[in-house]
This record gives structure tokens, C-alpha cells and sequence, in this order.
């Protein structure tokens, strides 16, 4: 009986991760392609890995403000995910908007259509910030599994 | 019966089932942590593959509603079988050798165009368009690289044929025994050709960097394996796990089988080889090469390794 949770431990060292743009305007993008694909915060160390496909995934990160253009597409994309999945939003434009709150053409927040779990605020937020942020969803999602 | 028995342990143990599994999937362990410290990079941890496929475990098998169930859950089933099967036949010198009922070099050629077929057959069966754009590409890919690899083979049982006083042997065992007697191929000017064209190869048959073009995840979105997800595509990771043991394995038997009689040390030395031909036929290789179009790959596949391919096996025939 004891190897189910052994094995659900081990799971949780390969978190594989995609991305959303929900309307952001790439500075957030910039930011996680850089914290992943640069050698000086390298999270393939996590066991992280981007994948090109939704249906491979276990962390999705979200940036953007979910303009209503793109609102389908991402709930979508999202239901594409295969559970257990962990939702981390980046920036501040899913949690109020950000730059563009006043828009006519935002829904923000986000998380009134996407339940999200971890949010790392910043415009853009840091490396580091997105690191943690990945690193708490690995731990939420241990208890998902 | 014996017999049977132990082509069934050699299928499901050794050299095939569980170690090739193991191993394959530490090779691509090592593989990952030195691109990453040839990036300069910490990397993942070795056992990283192990851990994908537990994490897949546990995920949720989703079927497109535009995909055909059966043949989209089963495929990569078969492609597994095909590939346990396929690693029971290769020997291992003064180690392993296969069954003589079963190990044939023809047998293992067809069993190896199976993953290619299995991905094409996914990729169609998922109604995903990039699974189609994968379909095509695999199928452009694998004409172009099957012809040479048809010729190479030729070639090596050619030369072992002629050299026992025959025509040509398709028995594995015999080419390790020949080679064993006569010095290993890759020594042999004559079969230089049919080297340099297996090493042209394999990366493309493994599906390389450069000639990653059907799974090409930047432009096709990983193509066939696109809409698969939990168990199943794990069943494609270890179908390539247990691939790249295969295949590996069958250039080691074709060009450079000498090993010590002695158990341990013959199983050191295929260790030994296996790693330098990984790390710098796939590592170096992927790590230095960008992608190519799937044009320029097949103009290039029907240019040089056909070419020496056919060289090869003329030189062979000749000589």
C-alpha cells in the first residue's frame, strides 16, 4: 500500500508546464521564456519542461488580462488540460487587469472563468517570483494527485 | 520448449522488457544532463525520464472527439510490442545471443519501421490537422531514410556471406561470429561507406534533432503525439526508450561487435559503446544542429547516405 504515495512523491518532480497568453502584452511572456530557457535560472532542475501541446501538461501559467476577443479560446484550451492541473497566474493583468483595467475590451480578473490556484503579481514579475510561483503550484498539485 | 521459454525471458527481461526499458530510458537521462552542462546549465535529474513516466501514471487519458478510440488508444501498444520484441533479437557479444529461430536481421528491419508507422497511424487517428502535418512528414522522412538502411544492411550480410563462402547471411549471430574472427567492420576500408551512411541514419530514425521533423514541437506542436495525453503517451515515451536501445544496439552489432569473451567485460565494453555512440551521435549532434526542413532532410538522405549506401554495397559486391 505503500507505493501509490511513494510513487505520487515522485510524480511531483515532473512538472511539465504550458502557457497561455490570455491578451498580455508579452512582457510577462518574455519574462517566462527567460526564466525556463536561460542557464542562470534554469528550472529544468525541477524536472519542469515546456511543452507544446495542452494535453501534456500539469501547470498551466496564464498572463494577461483575458481580453474578450480571446476569452473562448483560452477556457477552450484550458478544458484541453488533462487533470490533475495547477493553474498559476503571472502578472498582475489576471488579477485586476493591470495597465488595461479600465478597458472595455478586458474581463479581469481572471479568476471569475478559470479557477486559479497561484498568483504572482508583478508588471513583469521576476524570475525568481515566476520560480516560486511554479514551485508553490508543484506543491499544490502533490495534493491534487 | 525451453526454447520458448527463454525467448520469452529475452523479450520480457533481457535484453529486452525490463533492462531495455531501464536502460533506454537512462540513456535519456544522461543524455539531458549533459545538454545541460554543455549549456552550462544545472539540468535535470538523472532519473528524470522515470519520473515522466510515473507523473503520466497519473494523469487523465482524454480522447479527441474528432479521433477514432480504438485505433488511437492501441496503436502505441503495438508499437511497444514491436520494439520488446525487436530488442530480443539483437545480441550482445558474449553476452546475449537471440534464439537462431529469431534473430534475423530481415526480421528486425521490418520490426523496426514499425514506430514510424505506429506514429504515422496515431498521428492520422487523432483528427488533429498537426497530427496530419506529422503523418505526411513521417512518411516523407522514413522513405527517405529506409532505402539506405536497406542497402547498409544489405551490405554488411553481404560481406559476411561472401567472407563464410556463401552469398549473403542474414543471421545476427553469424555477423557478431563473423566480425569476432575477422575483425570488426569498422576497420574495414571496404565498409566505410556503409559506416559513415549508418551514421547518417540513425539520428533520423530516433528522431534527432536535426531530422525532428515530424515531432518538430516548435512548428507541429509535437505533431502525431499532439493530442495524446496520461498513460498513453507514456507508452510512445517508452516505445522511443526502447527504440533507441535497438537501434543503437544493431549499429554495434552491425559494425563493431568485438568484445572479450569474458561475461562481465563483453557487457562493459557494449556499456562503453553504447555511451559514445549516444553522446556523440545524439547528444553532440543535437545539441550543435539546428532543425532542417523536411525538404532539405529528404534531399539530403536521397543525396549522401543513398549514396553511400549504394557505394557501399558495390564495393562489396565488387571487392
Amino acid at each position: 500500500m505503500g507505493l501509490i504515495p511513494d510513487f505520487k512523491k515522485i510524480a511531483t518532480r515532473s512538472p511539465w508546464i504550458y502557457r497561455i497568453n490570455a491578451g498580455s502584452c508579452n512582457g510577462c511572456d518574455v519574462e517566462m521564456a527567460t526564466t525556463a530557457l536561460i542557464p542562470r535560472y534554469d528550472i529544468e532542475r525541477l524536472g519542469c519542461q515546456y511543452c507544446g501541446s495542452p494535453k501534456h501538461a500539469d501547470i498551466v501559467l496564464i498572463s494577461g488580462p483575458l481580453t474578450v476577443r480571446v476569452k473562448d479560446a483560452v477556457l477552450r484550451m484550458y478544458e484541453e488540460i488533462p487533470d490533475p492541473k495547477v493553474t498559476v497566474a503571472v502578472g498582475v493583468c489576471p488579477i485586476s487587469g493591470g495597465i488595461f483595467r479600465e478597458s472595455y475590451a478586458v474581463l479581469a480578473p481572471i479568476d471569475q472563468y478559470i479557477p486559479i490556484d497561484v498568483n504572482v503579481p508583478g508588471c513583469p514579475p521576476r524570475p525568481q517570483a515566476i520560480i516560486a510561483g511554479v514551485a508553490r503550484a508543484i506543491d499544490i498539485w502533490r495534493e491534487r494527485l | 520448449m525451453s526454447n520458448q521459454i527463454a525467448i520469452l525471458l529475452a523479450v520480457l527481461l533481457f535484453p529486452g522488457g525490463v533492462f531495455a526499458l531501464a536502460f533506454g530510458l537512462a540513456m535519456k537521462g544522461v543524455d539531458r544532463r549533459v545538454a545541460a552542462r554543455l549549456q552550462s546549465r544545472v539540468g535535470p535529474p538523472l532519473l528524470q525520464p522515470f519520473f515522466d513516466i510515473i507523473k503520466l501514471g497519473f494523469k487523465r487519458t482524454m480522447v479527441p472527439a474528432a479521433a477514432n478510440e480504438t485505433v488511437f488508444l492501441y496503436t502505441p501498444l503495438v508499437g511497444v510490442v514491436s520494439m520488446l520484441i525487436a530488442a530480443a533479437l539483437v545480441p550482445i557479444t558474449s553476452v546475449y545471443a537471440p534464439d537462431a529461430a529469431i534473430g534475423n536481421l530481415l526480421v528486425l528491419l521490418y520490426l523496426l519501421m514499425i514506430p514510424g508507422i505506429v506514429l504515422m497511424i496515431a498521428g492520422s487517428a487523432s483528427g488533429s490537422p498537426y497530427g496530419a502535418i506529422g503523418f505526411s512528414r513521417e512518411m516523407a522522412l522514413m522513405i527517405a531514410y529506409e532505402g539506405p538502411l536497406v542497402l547498409i544492411a544489405a551490405a554488411v550480410a553481404i560481406r559476411t556471406g561472401m567472407g563464410m563462402g556463401g552469398w549473403a547471411t542474414f543471421s545476427l549471430n553469424d555477423i557478431v561470429a563473423y566480425q569476432q574472427a575477422h575483425g570488426s567492420f569498422l576497420f574495414d576500408p571496404v565498409m566505410w561507406p556503409a559506416v559513415a551512411a549508418f551514421c547518417f541514419f540513425y539520428p533520423a530514425n530516433l528522431g534527432i534533432v536535426p531530422f525532428d521533423i515530424p515531432e518538430a514541437e516548435t512548428e507541429v506542436l509535437e505533431g502525431p503525439l499532439l493530442e495524446y495525453s496520461g498513460p498513453v503517451l507514456a507508452l510512445f515515451k517508452i516505445m522511443s526508450a526502447l527504440k533507441k536501445v535497438v537501434v543503437l544496439s544493431l549499429g554495434i552489432v552491425l559494425f563493431f561487435p568485438a568484445a572479450p569473451a569474458n561475461l562481465a567485460a563483453g557487457f562493459l565494453v557494449w556499456l562503453i559503446k553504447m555511451a559514445v555512440l549516444m553522446l556523440v551521435g545524439i547528444t553532440a549532434v543535437r545539441l550543435s544542429m539546428g532543425r532542417m526542413r523536411i525538404d532539405q532532410a529528404f534531399v539530403f538522405f536521397l543525396k549522401w547516405p543513398l549514396l553511400l549506401a549504394v557505394a557501399s554495397l558495390a564495393v562489396v559486391v565488387v571487392v
